[in-house]
């Protein structure tokens, strides 16, 4: 696709809401005065290489704190506490004979994409800050991609499918070749959700029909124009419920149509909420695959209790948990005391997203301690494109992946199973074909037996 | 066969929003208020049944007896501040002050709740369901959410037309100030309409939280439009009209989904926007009353 279709497709997944019209309407009068402005003072931007001759470098953070993608964001402040008491991020890192500090600059990107556009542009236009870390849905993510390719600053994101991520920036993912010279990410895509639901659904015995729920929105055509085709490759039946709109508050003709092809497998990659509506009605209508696999929803706990009882034994995957045998490159913390030190300061279950935006201020490290001037943005940028190292989210490795700027995680199958301690339900490792060094916890279970 | 229960399960939808569409029906056809802050008060409401059920341990289902009291003490006093200072400056400011209401309510709800989702537990009722032959199963959710909504709106159109403060309230609705020099307080009976719509509100917002899982943001994004189509598609004003609005669009969502799943919202659409276009006064109004 190219970019403004993806663009267009980032901008229709977004709900319609009053907040989103209020924010559309205002971001188009602002860009409607200053486009004359901008455009003047964009070519002498990019690329600027010095942009301040400060002893500090400003890292921008922008995560969706609030809105509805503010489940993947509830560990960042607790994540950022842990980085500020790192010895580099509290003392300082020497570069060139140089001690700069390092002070971060944290933006709510309110789950809404004109929003992150917005404070990314405000981050480098009127903060000037040196480089730009995001994460979390490809929402987020991806305006604030867009515009620090376009105003030439660094940026790292993660959290969300390195395809989506790479198409929203105009490139092509299925020739990777585009290399864009300030963005790079780290996740993993199709090929590893692939990865680690297939080993899942070989090891349940079933008719090797599998039931997809794709909504029609970014995340959902991904799935169904990149996935269905791996699943047939590796020898399943797909069945298509269709491109539903996302919202939608009946599955009742889809459940009946997966009844009818007798599905034993299930896929999905919807919202959250619709996810809930389906998978109570696919128990009330009786659809009970054997074995579910879900991505984009159950990540995290909150979901789970939404859900209840019916979450049991639904699977999906893992980036990261106290169960990786990771360490961080910062203080030397592995992932169970990450997660641990988390439950006891919030009294919340750990979730997966620590580990993620945890490395994403490894990374920046990296990169920093390997240039010269960590001012200058086009060698910081070059910089990023070739961080190799091992951290919070093990092995990582930018000049390897996919495509150019892209290092992927290995992800393992889980399964959520009920919590035998203070949380209703816990997430157990089922599954660890992609990721040997992560030891199994609980055994595979149908979902539905 | 898959036709029959794709309007079968229509109807059960329909019933789901017909309740949803109660409140916002009553007010307009009382005060002529627009409540745009509808559907984020169902969630308010939602979300105090989930306190309720968290701190007492009682069964979901004595939620409603503590939440609907509750709702309706809010609507009469709302009423009688908030809405009707708006409607003494003229009812396009109940549009603003409403919409206010529901950025404050959401930006509010997110704060003290955060984003995070919740559910309503009911235990096994969520998954049992009963078949009529093989190819149609209703779930018995479902089906009382049907039954709640057609016996509330049906109660309240007999409540409207046949007892004495139905008269005063539907007196009130046709000429405010006649009825004030006949003697009848019409802030108060404002008051006691917006105390019946509040209590169908969180009638609406608790079936809905066992239905689905709701977040701060979902009233206005995902419940609003179908209580307005809902609404519209019956006749602005009739109870009757509501529950009518309210079943043809869930048996119209069900119709398009049963051609494509990607029909399903589009066919409620357009449906709505062929009765705004053929029969503007809606499917049960006279023309007068439009």
């Amino acid at each position: 696709m190219d970019r403004q279709e993806a663009q267009s497709r980032m901008r229709l997944d977004q709900p319609f809401s009053r907040r989103t019209l209020l924010r559309g309407t205002g971001a188009g009068a602002l860009a409607l005065g200053a486009g004359g402005v901008l455009a003047a003072c964009g070519s002498g931007l990019k690329g600027s290489g010095p942009s301040g001759s400060t002893g500090t470098i400003t890292i921008g953070f922008i995560t969706p704190l609030t809105g509805s993608l503010a489940g993947f964001a509830s560990g960042d402040k607790f994540v950022l506490s842990q980085i500020r008491q790192s010895p580099v991020y509290k003392n300082g890192i020497k570069i060139g004979g140089k001690t700069y500090k390092i002070a971060i600059n944290v933006q709510d990107s309110q789950s809404d994409p004109t929003r992150a556009g917005q404070v990314a542009q405000q981050l480098i236009l009127n903060d000037k800050v040196d480089l730009i870390l995001t994460t979390s849905a490809p929402e987020t993510t991806n305006p604030v991609a867009v515009a620090c390719e376009k105003f030439g600053t660094p940026c790292v994101s993660t959290v969300v499918p390195w395809e989506s991520w790479y198409g929203g920036l105009g490139g092509n993912p299925v020739k990777p070749t585009t290399k864009f010279e300030y963005c790079t990410t780290f996740f993993f895509g199709l090929e590893q959700f692939l990865g680690t639901f297939e080993p899942m659904w070989n090891r349940i015995h079933t008719n090797k029909v599998v039931a997809c729920m794709y909504p029609n929105d970014p995340d959902g055509n991904a799935f169904r124009f990149g996935f269905e085709p791996l699943i047939k490759g590796s020898g399943y039946t797909v069945v298509d419920g269709g491109a539903y709109q996302d919202g939608t508050t009946d599955y009742t003709s889809m459940i009946a149509d997966f009844k009818s092809h007798h599905c034993e497998v299930y896929s999905n990659a919807p919202l959250p909420p619709d996810f809930n509506t389906f998978w109570k009605q696919a128990s009330q209508q009786g659809f009970k695959p054997k074995i579910a696999t879900v991505a984009k929803v159950l990540l995290f706990p909150s979901d789970t209790v939404a859900l209840g009882p019916l979450v049991v034994n639904i699977a999906t995957d893992s980036w990261w948990g106290p169960y990786m045998p990771n360490h961080s490159s910062l203080t030397g913390q592995s992932a169970a005391e990450l997660a641990t030190a988390y439950q006891q300061k919030t009294g919340n279950q750990w979730v997966q997203s620590l580990g993620s935006s945890y490395s994403l201020f490894e990374v920046a490290k990296e990169a920093l301690a390997a240039v010269s001037d960590p001012h200058d943005k086009k060698e910081v940028a070059s910089a990023l494109q070739t961080v190799n190292y091992t951290g919070m989210c093990g092995p990582l490795n930018f000049a390897a992946g996919p495509a150019p700027g892209v290092a992927i995680m290995a992800p393992v199958g889980v399964q959520w199973k009920k919590g035998t301690g203070k949380y209703p339900f816990e997430m157990k490792v089922v599954d660890n074909s992609l990721n040997k060094k992560v030891p199994i916890e609980a055994p595979l279970e149908p979902t539905n037996a | 066969m898959s036709w029959v229960n794709a309007i079968i399960q229509g109807i059960l939808l329909g019933g789901l929003y017909a309740l949803f569409a109660c409140g916002l029906s009553l007010m307009f056809g009382v005060m002529k208020v627009v409540n745009l802050a509808h559907g984020d008060l169902a969630v308010v409401a939602a979300y105090i049944g989930l306190g309720v059920i968290a701190i007492t341990h009682v069964p979901a289902v004595w939620a409603f007896v503590i939440v609907v009291p509750v709702f309706a003490v809010i609507g009469y006093v709302l009423q009688r501040t908030l809405l009707q200072a708006a409607l003494d400056r003229g009812v396009l400011t109940t549009l603003l002050v409403t919409f206010g209401l529901s950025v404050v309510i959401e930006n509010g709800l997110q704060q003290f709740f955060s984003a995070n989702s919740h559910s309503i537990n009911i235990g096994s009722l969520v998954s049992d369901s009963f078949s009529i032959g093989s190819q149609i199963t209703i779930a018995y959710l479902d089906l009382v959410i049907l039954v709640v909504a057609v016996v509330v709106l049906l109660g309240l159109q007999y409540f409207l037309s046949a007892s004495a403060s139905g008269r005063l309230i539907r007196a009130v609705a046709d000429d405010p100030e006649a009825a004030q020099i006949s003697g009848v307080s019409y802030r108060h009976v404002f008051g006691i309409a917006a105390a019946i719509a509040f209590g169908t509100v969180a009638l609406a917002g608790l079936a809905f939280g066992m239905y689905s899982q709701f977040d701060p943001t979902i009233g206005t994004d995902q419940l609003l439009l179908f209580a307005f189509e809902a609404v519209v598609i019956g006749g602005l004003g009739s109870l009757w009209g509501t529950l009518a609005g309210g079943i043809l669009l869930g048996v119209a969502q069900q119709i398009g989904a049963q051609i494509g799943a990607q029909y399903e919202l589009l066919a409620g659409q357009l449906f709505f926007l062929a009765v705004l276009v053929l029969r503007p006064q809606g499917i049960t109004s006279r023309k007068e009353t439009a």
